[in-house]
């Protein structure tokens, strides 16, 4: 996976992927992103930002942690 | 004072912040923190009502007629009388009174009083949100001055040692006494308070605060619904 470089307002921050489920039933999909400088900020904005709906669960996970196997236009090893 | 005071308190002060944060939702340093700063907004507006709301079960609700015309008969502390020009001013009221707030409504969900202990726990958990935004910009450092002043505000606002709190927290209404308050409020934001001296001889009990003013004119006007009268059609 590609990882972007952001210059913002805090010298060092980090793109988080925020998953949520509706139901128990149902997995965990992704519904975004955010970007700030620790987790305690991005679970802030994570919540903030997608709160609009009601999800029994949400997550982070910074996207650095997420290993890539194969991206679009990649072929599966 | 009363416990229906202090819940007033509680309320006026969550509604100022409340209207305090969301005056930030489109001037924050990042779009992320203006979304923060709104959904903390509407978070502690939210607040307020469902602390307005437990006075008349209480059986004791303060408000009287003068709220119509006397910005000086609200309750909030001073920090919120006048928008805040700086976002240090922001992240110090996140970060110290926001939680303070939370301190105070964890002691009365804690406490003896089945109207506080059944219809504010939700509040806690929403006010996690807001105390780990405070807390990591409070982290990235701010200026000291509206820190400093906030901390003073918060700790007046716990009121004197022996004072109404430590009364309330005798009879159980309260699970913590001023000590203890300020104590759990160092220990959620991980450090000492500044040390100062606090003159309660010139303390306002009805405020909670050694300061004094009131909310500026254009705010209490948009409380009253005042504001609101200059959009009418004309001759409405």
């Amino acid at each position: 996976m590609t990882h972007r470089q952001f210059s913002r307002v805090h010298a060092d921050v980090r793109e988080y992927e925020v998953f949520a489920r509706k139901l128990r039933i149902e997995p965990l999909r992704l519904i975004g992103s955010v970007v700030a400088p620790d987790d305690d900020l991005a679970a802030a904005y994570a919540r903030a930002t997608y709160d609009e709906e009601r999800w029994i669960e949400m997550a982070i996970v910074p996207t650095d942690a997420m290993t890539t196997l194969w991206a679009p236009g990649e072929e599966a090893e | 004072m009363t416990l229906g005071t202090l819940v007033l308190s509680l309320a006026d002060n969550k509604q100022m912040l409340g209207l305090r944060y969301a005056e930030w939702a489109t001037r924050a340093p990042s779009l992320e923190a203006d979304i923060a700063a709104a959904a903390m907004g509407l978070d502690d507006l939210g607040h307020s009502r469902v602390l307005y709301g437990c006075l008349q079960p209480l059986g004791d609700d303060p408000r009287r007629q003068e709220r119509e015309t006397d910005p000086g008969s609200y309750l909030a502390l001073p920090y919120f009388d006048e928008p805040w020009s700086a976002w240090a001013q922001f992240v110090a009221a996140n970060a110290v009174l926001d939680t303070a707030f939370s301190v105070m409504i964890q002691a009365c969900v804690d406490g003896n009083v089945e109207v506080l202990r059944t219809r504010l726990r939700k509040m806690i958990s929403e006010e996690r949100y807001h105390f780990l935004h405070g807390r990591s910009w409070l982290k990235a450092g701010i200026d000291q001055e509206p820190l400093l002043e906030a901390w003073r505000q918060a700790i007046e606002w716990f009121g004197p040692p022996e004072g109404d709190v430590a009364e309330l927290h005798g009879r159980g209404g309260l699970s913590m006494g001023p000590a203890r308050l300020t104590a759990r409020l160092q220990e959620r934001l991980e450090t000492a308070a500044p040390s100062m001296e606090v003159d309660w001889s010139a303390w306002d009990p009805m405020r909670r605060s050694s300061r004094r003013g009131v909310i500026d004119e254009r705010t209490f006007g948009m409380l009253r619904g005042l504001e609101e009268k200059r959009f009418y059609p004309a001759g409405a």
